[in-house]
């Protein structure tokens, strides 16, 4: 039986467990893609994604109906990933005492160090490669809107509304995020690599 | 950077996303044409825009892993069973009391009384009011225990009244004649696997209101190995019924003026009002884990099991 995504929402709020398992089937992916994109790991996804469904059953009668799920979720997504991220940076610096260089930075670096490499003719697949580790090598502020806004599709506005910040903050990141990986992607821009 | 450069700065993204109104793309647009800094700017911004769109591999996990993942996502909610109020009152109040002595201990020295004041020769001992502190907030948490202890297992489901069978009946559609009665032996005695069709099984309908319908699945008896439906109630025994409408349990309380203990579109009614509060409670969320995808089940009762028999209306009871 072949049940709309408001009844589904409609069934979970009035505690019908089974009704979860469709939505988990229609979101997983976006969920499980939001939260490699955030932790960098797949193991840590795998419990953003756990804690995202568990909280979306525990808290689905807060969800105001006039709202759209898919930006419910995707705010329930991007914190419990964030806050993931923070507990995990947290145990880091409780675990390693000395300063360490971020990996963001050092992926930065070691991908601005090979695209400066004369010999680097990168083919498709190392360009896959070297674009996507551009992204990742962004801070996870502007990680999340780049990734949000081109990647996910969403506007100004829904990011603000996920992110708890204004519009004008996402423009801001966006715009910084932008002129950072073309920075970092100009050598093969310059080259012609597309 | 010119003056007219750093205008347009915050408006190059936006023009890009083809976000801008009319005429902040027409001033951007203008400007372009004659500023080739800007103009490059914008290029390069574009062909970013463009290795992202093209060259960012998004992140995949395999379909094994999807459905491992929503298994063990359906046990963990299976385990996050709501807990009684006072078992998470009692929880706190011992990790805020183990949190105290943890401090008072790590304190202890520095702020010893004996440090500020004369202490008397005969005065109580430090230690002594530490433990006696101990009990004060230990004492909530085993209070808990005797309590859960004496209302244990024997007290909620006692072993020679463990409902020895389950007896479902259901009218598929009360537009139709059709209905069924199931009658599975749980008996650990005289387990049968299969269920076995009991056409003589009656149907319970539980209201005549015909806008809603509820049916009651099974009557678990307390004192008999009887559970199929039956006139003659033991005292003590439940009705577990299925509705259709999620909120009809509040309704069937309010008509019945019995105990009715509610979950999604199950009810578990209390026909004598022995078991009642916490006890009860914890009873039913027992039941409700046995019972899991019992509404699916009877959804997929074959045609060919079905069987017509009398209607009756509990309430009537």
């Amino acid at each position: 039986m072949d049940r709309t995504e408001a009844l589904l929402i409609a069934d979970l709020c009035e505690g019908d467990e089974t009704a979860l398992a469709p939505l988990v089937e229609r979101y997983k992916r976006m969920v499980y893609r939001l939260a490699v994109q955030i932790t960098k790991n797949h193991a840590d996804a795998d419990d953003v994604m756990q804690e995202t469904f568990i909280k979306v059953y525990r808290s689905i009668h807060t969800f105001r109906r006039d709202a759209a799920f898919e930006t419910w979720l995707y705010r329930i997504a991007v914190n419990e990933a964030l806050n993931f991220v923070r507990r995990r940076d947290r145990r880091r610096e409780c675990t390693l005492e000395t300063t360490v260089e971020t990996e963001y930075e050092a992926t930065a670096r070691h991908y601005a160090q090979l695209a400066n490499d004369p010999h680097t003719q990168a083919e498709k697949s190392e360009l896959r490669q070297y674009v996507t580790e551009a992204v990742n090598s962004l801070s996870l502020k502007h990680r999340m809107v780049v990734i949000l806004h081109e990647f996910e599709g969403l506007t100004h506005a829904e990011i603000a509304s996920i992110l708890n910040c204004s519009e004008g903050t996402v423009r801001s990141r966006l715009h910084y995020a932008r002129k950072k990986l073309r920075t970092l992607l100009k050598p093969y821009m310059d080259a012609g690599a597309i | 950077m010119r003056s007219k450069c750093q205008k347009i700065e915050p408006l190059v993204s936006d023009y890009i996303d083809g976000t801008l109104s009319e005429q902040q793309t027409t001033d951007v647009t203008s400007h372009l044409r004659s500023c080739w800094s800007c103009k490059r700017e914008i290029a390069d911004l574009k062909k970013t825009q463009h290795l992202l769109k093209n060259f960012y591999v998004e992140p995949e996990a395999s379909d094994t892993y999807y459905a491992q993942f929503t298994t063990q996502l359906q046990k963990r909610i299976e385990q996050s069973a709501p807990t009684a109020l006072y078992q998470r009152f009692a929880a706190a109040t011992t990790r805020l009391g183990w949190q105290l002595l943890t401090q008072v201990y790590r304190y202890a020295d520095r702020f010893h009384p004996s440090r500020f004041i004369a202490v008397r020769r005969h005065a109580v001992p430090y230690y002594v009011l530490t433990l006696a502190m101990t009990m004060l907030l230990a004492t909530p948490f085993l209070l808990t225990q005797v309590s859960m202890h004496n209302n244990g297992e024997d007290a909620r489901f006692p072993s020679a009244g463990i409902p020895s069978a389950v007896a479902l009946a259901v009218q598929k559609d009360k537009t139709t004649t059709e209905s069924v009665g199931i009658r599975r032996n749980m008996n650990s005695e005289r387990a049968t696997e299969t269920p076995a069709v009991d056409s003589g099984s009656d149907v319970w309908k539980f209201t005549n209101e015909p806008m809603i319908d509820g049916y009651i699945l099974t009557t678990l008896h307390k004192r008999s190995s009887d559970t199929m439906p039956s006139v003659a109630l033991d005292i003590d025994s439940e009705l577990l019924a299925y509705t259709e409408f999620p909120s009809q349990g509040a309704i069937w309380a309010r008509r019945t003026s019995r105990d009715v203990l509610t979950e999604g579109r199950y009810a578990l009614l209390l026909l004598r009002g022995i078991n009642t509060g916490q006890q009860a409670l914890q009873q039913y969320e027992r039941k409700r884990s046995e019972l899991k995808g019992f509404s699916q089940k009877l959804l997929d009762v074959p045609l060919e099991m079905l069987s017509v028999a009398a209607v009756h209306d509990p309430i009537e009871l």
